[in-house]
């Protein structure tokens, strides 16, 4: 239970310590070798023309497109631009879902109030209010972060809500009994106790951004992954769009890893 | 005499709900004296931990008036240690909430962990540390505002029954030397008998006082424990069993 200094390992337990490590191995080299597998099989296939890769592509020609659209320096440009869009919605998203979650935790009325129309506008698919931002905010960015932001808001506030909720009526009855104010119970216990609902939102956030942003650039852009994407499906160049996806792939992958960092990092308690 | 403590004076408290109200307490009378240890038994759901919350002000009662002298400390059926604060953090949150964290209180709360076998734990958190280690530490964040009254609300009902032997034992000792007056509910008779001076036995719903019990015991070693070896323990037992009249 506690940490203790174990001057002494047994040669049984170094097996089974060894045991471990090398079941890690294992499954980190299977999943490389998947992916290398993966993308030799449809290089091959596509080499050999067993597929067409006019219609699925091929690494080596994405490999190709790749330092042809960094060259001119594009590249770099459509990623910002994707990448911008997502940070800003998704800060968007978490910090205005946060802040309308606390207001609907701090007002039973108001909550109950709103909640008809939290359950409307959840299960209203958000894309349908994309010719709506397009038409009020013009073909910039700022739809596309609206869309985004449309997206993720009301499931943050949704699950927010819950988490909050959940937290153990006890643990604020203690907190009643040194005479907490409720600024105190949202801020030394409310809060504190949901940084695991709060990590799980944002992780369903970032996903959430990211099909927001990616369909608001579907709509409109000028700019973007996204506008890579449709722009290469409409000329039927299929390396770019792969290209994209594969970069989109890699970026979303990027920012997941970063915030399991941060989990690591606020969750030290378990 | 000794000083007076908590008087009630026939309390009264009613629940209201859609369905329509409900009385939970009806006309409860009785003091309690200064470093004197009082049992609160009665059959579940009587309304035993409405009067703790009556008596500490969370709630108001319906008719009736009580009096308090002093400052009241609560302890809880569970630790309620939060798990995101070490037991340092834990230990001072009630001081932090009534904003009086000084140099001296939290010289006096380092001094109670010590005391209290718990220096060493201080940077560890609630999940590394046993249930009887954690309920010391939930009695010293309770201590650490320096209370003159505890209650104590099942305190140890969440624990199994060694640690709750042993842990009632300790608190005991640690409330007797601190020279605190305890209420202390519970529905577990033998606790309540070897750690209380006296016991006030509520009725079913709506809650009045049956009768009120002088615990005196003849034994060397006046702790939980020791004084469950006392000749009238047995007898205390089998009245209060009787006067609680459980029918299952």
């Amino acid at each position: 239970m506690y940490e203790a200094a174990t001057p002494y390992i047994s040669k049984e337990h170094r097996e089974f310590l060894k045991k471990v490590k090398r079941k890690n191995v294992l499954i980190r080299v299977t999943q490389f070798a998947l992916l290398i597998v993966f993308f030799a099989t449809w290089e091959i296939v596509a080499r050999y023309k067993i597929v067409d890769p006019f219609l699925v592509s091929q690494p080596s020609r994405m490999l190709k497109t790749m330092i042809a659209l960094s060259q001119n320096g594009s590249l770099f440009m459509h990623i910002w631009v994707t990448l911008s869009e997502t940070i800003i919605g998704f800060t968007l998203g978490t910090v205005i879902g946060m802040i309308i979650a606390i207001l609907l935790w701090w007002s039973d009325f108001l909550s109950k109030v709103a909640e008809p129309y939290l359950v409307v506008l959840n299960s209203l698919p958000k894309i349908a209010l994309g010719p709506i931002f397009i038409v009020w905010m013009g073909n910039g960015e700022a739809p596309i972060i609206t869309m985004a932001l449309a997206i993720s808001l009301i499931v943050t506030i949704i699950s927010l809500q819950t988490g909050f909720k959940e937290v153990d009526e006890e643990k604020i009855k203690l907190l009643k009994t040194f005479g907490a104010t409720k600024m105190q119970i949202l801020t030394k216990c409310i809060l504190p106790a949901s940084v695991p609902t709060i990590i799980s939102a944002i992780k369903i956030n970032i996903g959430l951004s990211w099909v927001g942003v990616i369909t608001g650039e579907f709509l409109v852009s000028k700019a973007g992954l996204g506008y890579l994407i449709v722009y290469g499906g409409q000329i039927f160049k299929l390396d770019l769009v792969m290209t994209s996806v594969l970069i989109l792939s890699i970026l979303s992958a990027l920012m997941y890893i970063f915030i399991v960092y941060l989990e690591k990092k606020l969750i030290r308690w378990r | 005499m000794n000083k007076i403590m908590v008087s009630l004076k026939d309390v009264s408290f009613n629940y209201h709900t859609l369905d329509g109200e409900t009385e939970a307490l009806k006309n409860i009378s009785f003091d309690v004296y200064e470093g004197e240890f009082i049992g609160i038994i009665g059959p579940s759901g009587c309304g035993k931990s409405t009067l703790l919350s009556i008596i500490s002000g969370l709630l108001k009662p319906s008719y009736g008036s009580v009096e308090v002298n002093g400052k009241i400390g609560y302890m809880l059926q569970k630790d309620h240690l939060f798990e995101w604060r070490n037991i340092w953090q834990n230990a001072l949150l009630g001081l932090e909430i009534q904003k009086s964290l000084t140099e001296e209180s939290k010289k006096y709360v380092e001094g109670l962990l010590v005391k209290y076998g718990l220096g060493e734990f201080k940077n560890h958190y609630p999940n590394q540390l046993s249930g009887g280690m954690r309920q010391r530490a939930a009695l010293i964040r309770t201590l650490a505002l320096k209370p003159d009254i505890l209650l104590l609300d099942e305190a140890f009902s969440a624990l199994d029954y060694q640690t709750r032997l042993a842990i009632s034992d300790e608190v005991y000792k640690i409330l007797k030397y601190e020279q605190k007056t305890a209420v202390i509910v519970t529905h577990d008779i033998s606790e309540a008998i070897s750690m209380c001076d006296r016991i006030v036995v509520l009725s079913n719903r709506p809650a009045h006082v049956k009768k009120i019990y002088d615990i005196v015991l003849t034994c060397e070693d006046r702790s939980p424990i020791g004084c469950r070896k006392a000749p009238e323990f047995r007898e205390y037992f089998n009245s209060i069993w009787k006067e609680l009249d459980v029918h299952v």
